[in-house]
């Protein structure tokens, strides 16, 4: 038996009279490509930041392919292997896009190196380099982040995640205000990643979901509602009854 | 002609004006411009402590006074008090400032904006009552003054900083290597790093970056240089005084900083000079010029909050062709 | 012990009239966001106004009505000239206020010069309390702060303007969205703060020195009081300002004054670094 990937082990978050997360049970398996969803307020971000070490738990534990990483710092969970993509699309806007790969690139190396000059980093560069091709952004590698376009900072969103070689991606609504043409190259890239590395993806797009998840988990009122293939999630009558009933309930 | 050159290009003659000033200024203007320039490229490293700190890491410290403080005190104590010889004196004063810097900055470097600002004044203010009040240590506001023992005394060859040339060239050798240093660590992976928290501080941390202790370090080094400085100036000036550590040197600072332009490596010369050879030249003509500077100042802030620098790179830019917008280089 | 006495009653004294001027950089620092190092020559200027004043009307008690409203005026002129533009820069509003600092200063410098000067209090009498011959116009002076910052109070929970700077302080979007003039509203509590700031330099004047440099003396005093008092907490940074120059007084009969000064400081780094919200719980940020 394999050790899990995630264990979400009774965790609560509590905002003063509110429980954005609600004693959350749930274990996901690795060499899936997982998907949450569920209707806003669910609690599924908050989940995510609590995952990440963003926000403090309340209670209840986390683990990562068997290591508490309850409430640990930020950026160790990021040394962990754990990558995240923001749903509020955040990149280093005042650098360029390979600027911005090359440093997530680094952080695996170790950024406290006074007195080396930065362009001379051989694996940083030839890393930035290589998921800055695998994304298409080459044409755009020396324009300033904050002069992108909203697709490809979405794109380079995913970019800094993917150079800092996780093991284990989240993703918050990557393909949130993309039109189809992007959207399409978008999933297509996730499906490709999933491949090689652990995805879970927040997703208001049930299509989408359906089409390329390999197991759903179903978050509602902050804790979980049902979990499965997405055949079995389809015919789940607590679902339909508390999600999938409304149609207009896509991003 | 590419970006690069021009700097490149501006740098050298930077670097030549400061080896032949000696020679040079006494030619077409008079000799004291000499003595004027040690002094601007001592406070430009005051300027520089603080451009690090907010030009590149987005951290603005309104107290780099007290490092300076204790680089100046740690070598009038250390000469006049504890015995120590040029360079047991200029040392202690540099430990004691960075050493200061660590202390303080372990405690500062946990808060941010504002409370960031405040508490970099508070500590400063501590140990400048503490200065003014122990007047046996520090001799106050009187100011502890102290005599000149040699760089080097070998035999009867001797090289002291009484003589103008030694003073001079020592100074251009401590600040070239101050400015060396800080241009080796900002193009370094660390300087990537401290550009990247000064952007975006939540994604750095997602990204694995310990965006504390990056602040940290970049907040010693600033310790460090304002150290050198106090310690150049204490040996420039052969005294200390408790003056130096108000939070009004650090306010100046923090101008000369602004308008020579954050976030570029030789911004912190060009804006002391500026408005070093301003006061020299207008405290003569009008003795309440410090309402221009202070004019100045706003206006700097409103319209070219990117100082002086920030103009010279947008000329360059546009000088060069490129039109791409390459950041966060020096 | 009388030394102790009559510094303790000066501290409370001081500690009022510090209130009002603290209260006033409490307003600025919450609704414009701005650390305004130039909030301590706001009082310079009102010290320098109300002795200008008594000079030459001969009547102090004019100084009372005039600076105030010299002062709201000022204050409204530095808002739109300096405040307003550098919306867009907010980290650098301290170098900004900074620069304002040295504008003022030295523009009281060159218009007064550099000397000094002492006023004699309009009330020349002492009365006994608690053992000692304790000057009237102090007593004064704890009575006019006292007015005004329950005047101040009066103002900010009861008048409709009041409620609007309450309501931009809370929520600024909004509190425009209602209507409310946020422009405006920020206007006027700049000139409220600097005019407080110089009604306290009247109230001060009598009893401290007159000169350009004043204002650097007192700023400390001010962002310890709001800090310790904690932000947003208008209340906090009164009962600060009060507390603090009490047990400075009373520490200062014993020892240096520095001594006490530092002590402050010290507390101050301690509540940034513990509880930057201030000791006094129930800051609303």
């Amino acid at each position: 038996m394999t050790v899990p990937l995630l264990e979400i082990d009774d965790v609560t978050k509590q905002f003063g009279g509110l429980r954005a997360v609600s004693n959350a049970n749930f274990t996901l398996e690795t060499g899936k490509l997982h998907a949450i969803i569920g209707p806003n307020g669910a609690g599924k971000t908050t989940l995510f930041n609590l995952i990440t070490g963003t926000l403090p738990t309340t209670s209840g534990h986390i683990r990562f392919l068997g290591d508490d990483i309850t409430d640990e710092p930020v950026h160790k969970i990021s040394q962990r292997g754990l990558a995240r993509t923001l749903q509020i699309k955040s990149v280093f806007g005042g650098l360029t896009v390979r600027e911005n790969l090359w440093i997530a690139a680094r952080s695996r190396f170790g950024v406290f190196a006074p007195f080396m000059s930065w362009r001379s980093c051989q694996k940083s560069n030839e890393r930035a380099d290589a998921v800055c091709e695998e994304l298409g952004l080459m044409a755009h590698a020396d324009q300033l982040a904050a002069n992108l376009s909203y697709g490809d900072v979405a794109l380079l969103e995913i970019g800094l995640a993917l150079a800092t070689q996780p093991k284990l991606l989240l993703l918050d609504e990557p393909i949130c205000g993309m039109g189809p043409a992007e959207t399409e190259k978008t999933v297509a890239k996730i499906q490709d990643l999933a491949k090689r590395i652990d995805i879970i993806i927040i997703e208001h797009d049930i299509e989408v979901v359906f089409n390329i998840a390999d197991e759903i988990t179903v978050m509602a009122n902050g804790g979980v509602l049902a979990k499965g293939t997405p055949d079995e999630i389809a015919k789940d009558p607590d679902v339909r009854t508390a999600y999938l009933g409304d149609d207009d309930d896509d991003a | 002609m590419t970006v690069r050159t021009i700097n490149r290009f501006g740098t050298l003659v930077l670097v030549v004006f400061t080896l032949t000033a000696p020679w040079v200024l006494p030619v077409f203007v008079d000799a004291f411009w000499v003595d004027i320039y040690s002094e601007i490229l001592i406070w430009s490293l005051l300027a520089a402590s603080v451009n690090l700190l907010f030009g590149y890491v987005g951290l603005l410290s309104f107290g780099q006074a007290l490092y300076f403080g204790m680089g100046m005190y740690g070598v009038a104590i250390g000469i006049a008090k504890l015995g120590f010889g040029f360079w047991g004196g200029f040392g202690f004063g540099v430990v004691l400032a960075t050493a200061m810097a660590a202390v303080a900055g372990v405690l500062a470097v946990r808060l941010t904006w504002h409370y960031f600002a405040i508490i970099t004044v508070v500590f400063s203010l501590i140990f400048y009552f503490l200065a003014l009040s122990w007047k046996p240590l520090t001799g106050g506001d009187d100011g502890l003054p102290f005599s000149m023992p040699p760089l080097i005394s070998v035999g009867d060859f001797e090289l002291t900083l009484t003589d103008p040339d030694v003073q001079y060239f020592f100074i251009v050798l401590m600040v070239g290597a101050c400015y060396a240093i800080m241009g080796r660590i900002i193009s370094s992976p660390l300087g990537r790093a401290f550009v990247t928290v000064r952007e975006n501080d939540l994604r750095a941390s997602l990204i694995g970056l310990n965006v504390y202790m990056i602040r940290l370090s970049a907040f010693i080094v600033s310790g460090f240089i304002a150290g050198v400085a106090g310690a150049l100036f204490a040996l420039f000036g052969r005294y200390a005084s408790a003056n130096f550590m108000f939070y009004h040197v650090s306010g100046e600072a923090v101008v000369w900083a602004i308008i020579g332009g954050v976030g570029t490596l030789f911004g912190p010369i060009v804006g002391t000079s500026l408005l070093i050879v301003l006061r020299e030249e207008l405290s003569h003509v009008w003795a309440h010029y410090p309402i221009l500077v202070g004019i100045v100042v706003i206006l700097t802030v409103i319209f070219a909050p990117k100082g002086i620098g920030g103009i010279w790179a947008a000329l360059v830019h546009r000088f060069a062709g490129a039109n791409t917008g390459k950041g966060g280089d020096a | 012990m009388e030394l102790t006495i009559a510094l303790a009653l000066n501290g409370i004294v001081w500690g009022l009239i510090i209130a009002l001027i603290a209260l006033g950089l409490s307003i600025i620092f919450g609704l414009l966001d701005i650390i305004n190092i130039a909030h301590g020559d706001f009082f310079m200027v009102g010290t320098v106004l109300a002795w200008f004043v008594a000079e030459t009307t001969g009547n102090y008690w004019l100084a009372f009505l005039i600076v105030p409203i010299i002062g709201f005026a000022l204050g409204a002129l530095i808002e739109y000239t300096v405040i307003q533009p550098i919306k867009n820069a907010a980290a650098l509003s301290i170098v900004a206020t900074f620069g304002l600092a040295i504008i003022l200063q030295e523009s009281v410098r060159a218009t007064f010069g550099a000397t000094p000067e002492r006023m004699l209090p309009p009330i020349h009498d002492t009365i006994p309390m608690f053992g000692i011959e304790y000057e009237v116009y102090r007593l004064f002076a704890a009575a006019a702060s006292i007015a005004a910052i329950g005047a101040f109070f009066l103002f900010l929970h009861r008048s409709k303007l009041g409620t609007w700077m309450r309501a931009v302080r809370f929520d600024p979007e909004t509190a425009t969205a209602m209507g409310i003039p946020a422009r405006r509203i920020y206007m006027i509590t700049f000139a409220l703060g600097f005019s407080m700031a110089s009604l306290g330099g009247v109230v001060a004047a009598p009893i401290t020195t007159v000169y350009f440099e004043a204002g650097v003396d007192i700023l400390p005093f001010c962002f310890m009081a709001v800090i310790i008092g904690g932000l947003g907490n208008l209340g906090g940074t009164v009962a600060a300002a009060v507390l603090l120059a009490f047990f400075e007084g009373i520490i200062t009969s014993f020892t240096d004054p520095t001594f006490a000064r530092i002590g402050s400081l010290c507390l101050m780094s301690l509540v940034l670094m513990i509880r930057p919200h201030g000791i006094f719980a129930g800051a609303t940020r």
